[in-house]
């Protein structure tokens, strides 16, 4: 009765207006019809509450992080600062910054630098032969 | 080596030993940390490329970048898994992020180890934690079946890899990826070794015919299990023949032919499989199939180039592709659904995330300055080089990608609301922060290229 009298407005104290569930009237489970439901695949899960419910009823400044407020703003601030402000502009200025990376400015340097080396002693640019072959000892050829 | 593996190893007992109502704030942190400590390796100072070189284990210019993609991604995946994991109870949500930890530890493993044997040990390890990850905490029953598919398709195909394995042990005495290229002219060169090196690695990128498994165990893994799957799993299989051209390399010059047109064709076959998929999450991963189908190609023509342009496309494709799947699952974690016609329309009601998916579906489709577009760029012009035919397919290819993510964004952001639709949660700062995350680090890469382009055998 209290309930259909809110239906026309008339708000009342939740304490009088029971669930609307009451009203739900349901047959007796029938133990001979199997049941559908894939309890066994997934036990332990405690349904807490309606899904539907948005965290940002409770909490208007909600993160994202967790449910209890405190907690979700003390990890937002964490999870910003070790995920912004370390890792990816500590990291991006220490990658930036890194001197001549794989060590090819060096190698530029070195080349140019033989190069001029190798002109003013008049030698070609290149030698086939990378090593001094004087210096090299070989093993003595097996007699067969 | 030791100063990023002793801290993962040591991020389980933290995960075991930390108060549950502060469980995810150390694992969250100390994972960022981390991931910033990964970036001294690409400090590179050596001749020889190879840095940080101990008995085992050592790291050069192509698996920097994908270790320290491995490390960003178990930071990004437990700010990702927090809303899914909220009605599970505490051992669990302790026994998931030690999950994905091994992982990590794993991963790191099996990129930085300089013997071929230690690296087919954590290659197979990986598998462990990613089907407990999809056969736990799926959601749907078809999760054990996709957990099945996952499982065989790789070991069935990883084990000729063994036997290759052992028979180039037993005839050089050597594993060691170091000095390959001394010893690899002792290999009895054959075509069926060249196989069972690749076949492993062809199924785990995975090349096209070979990849049913990939979207199967997408669509059902959780959102980390999805995350660390396209971002990095994929990724192994194209280290992994990588590595392994150089040493059988004189062979598989003709080897490689057919898996390059399966690759190239594949490419086209997926896009056409994306234009018409209704599954979101199914699409993501068909995309990821074609976008690994241009790796192939540009690894197996086993040029400076190709390397390098695979190198790129897969760096860019892992923070892309994992970002999209975390598109995804904020969308599912609000609809319940993945059927892209229900949940069309949502830019009306998220305009913020609209744009995150804009750039996302930009980068997929390599938009120029994106370092997606470096590495199909390369490898389209490496193939090019190689066969002038092919740039009927990467053309193509590239068409349909553009068409396939272009439909995927029109079809989830615009057009009117579904009826059906009519409240969902407003997106979060964590939703935020995690898309960020995956964004910043892609448009920081086309500002030091040098960092994921440099690698040529």
């Amino acid at each position: 009765m209290l309930t259909r009298l809110s239906r026309f407005g008339l708000s009342l104290p939740r304490t009088l207006v029971g669930p609307p569930a009451r009203f739900v009237s349901q047959s007796k489970p029938n133990e001979n019809v199997g049941s559908t439901a894939m309890t066994e695949l997934r036990p332990g899960q405690p349904m807490t509450g309606h899904e539907e419910v948005s965290e940002y009823t409770k909490n208007p400044d909600y993160y994202g992080f967790s449910s209890d407020p405190d907690v979700d703003k003390s990890n937002m601030k964490l999870a910003f600062f070790f995920g912004v402000s370390m890792a990816l502009v500590l990291g991006s200025t220490f990658v930036a910054y890194i001197p001549d990376y794989g060590m090819r400015e060096w190698a530029r340097r070195e080349a140019e630098r033989l190069i001029v080396q190798r002109e003013k002693a008049g030698l070609p640019l290149m030698d086939e032969n990378y090593y001094d072959p004087s210096k090299i000892i070989l093993p003595p050829p097996k007699e067969e | 080596m030791m100063k990023i593996l002793t801290p993962t190893l040591m991020l389980i007992p933290l995960t075991w030993l930390s108060s549950f109502s502060h469980l995810w704030r150390p694992t969250l942190s100390y994972s960022f940390i981390i991931s910033t400590l990964s970036l001294t390796w690409i400090k590179n100072m050596s001749e020889t490329g190879w840095t940080s070189l101990g008995l085992y284990m050592a790291t050069d210019t192509l698996s920097t970048p994908l270790i320290i993609l491995t490390c960003w991604l178990l930071p990004l995946m437990i700010l990702a898994s927090q809303d899914h994991m909220k009605t599970e109870s505490q051992t669990r949500q302790r026994l998931y992020i030690t999950l994905l930890i091994f992982l990590q530890l794993f991963l790191i493993s099996a990129f930085s180890s300089t013997e071929l044997i230690m690296f087919y040990i954590m290659f197979e390890a990986t598998l462990i934690p990613t089907l407990m990850i999809i056969t736990r905490w799926g959601n749907q029953l078809e999760r054990l079946s996709a957990g099945t598919y996952l499982l065989f398709y790789t070991l069935i195909s990883s084990l000729p890899l063994l036997v290759a394995l052992l028979m180039i042990q037993t005839n050089t005495g050597s594993l060691s990826l170091t000095s390959a290229q001394f010893y690899f002219s002792l290999i009895p060169q054959h075509n069926f070794l060249w196989l069972a090196c690749f076949l492993a690695f062809l199924v785990k990128m995975p090349l096209y015919g070979l990849h049913l498994w990939l979207p199967k165990a997408h669509v059902e893994a959780p959102i980390a299990g999805s995350m660390i799957l396209a971002a990095v799993l994929l990724k192994l299989g194209g280290y992994g023949m990588t590595r392994i051209s150089t040493i059988v390399d004189p062979i598989s010059k003709n080897m490689t032919y057919p898996f390059i047109t399966l690759a190239l064709w594949g490419v086209i076959m997926t896009g056409l499989v994306c234009l018409q998929q209704m599954d979101l999450k199914s699409l993501i991963a068909y995309s990821s199939v074609g976008h690994m189908g241009l790796v192939v190609g540009g690894v197996l023509t086993q040029t400076s180039w190709g390397y390098s342009g695979a190198l790129i496309l897969m760096i860019a494709h892992g923070l892309t592709s994992s970002a999209l799947f975390c598109l995804a699952n904020i969308n599912y974690e609000r609809t319940h659904s993945r059927i892209m016609y229900l949940t069309r329309g949502l830019q009306i009601i998220f305009p913020l995330m609209a744009i995150w998916w804009l750039s996302f579906t930009l980068a997929n489709l390599a938009l120029p300055p994106l370092p997606n577009m470096m590495g199909e760029l390369t490898i389209i012009v490496c193939m090019f080089n190689w066969s002038w035919w092919t740039i009927i397919f990467t053309g193509l290819g590239t068409l349909i990608t553009a068409a396939y993510s272009l439909h995927m964004f029109t079809t989830t952001q615009r057009g009117a609301l579904p009826p059906h639709i009519t409240s969902l949660t407003p997106m979060n700062i964590k939703e935020h922060l995690l898309i960020i995350l995956h964004l910043l680090p892609l448009l920081l890469l086309i500002l030091k290229p040098e960092i994921i382009t440099c690698w040529s055998s």
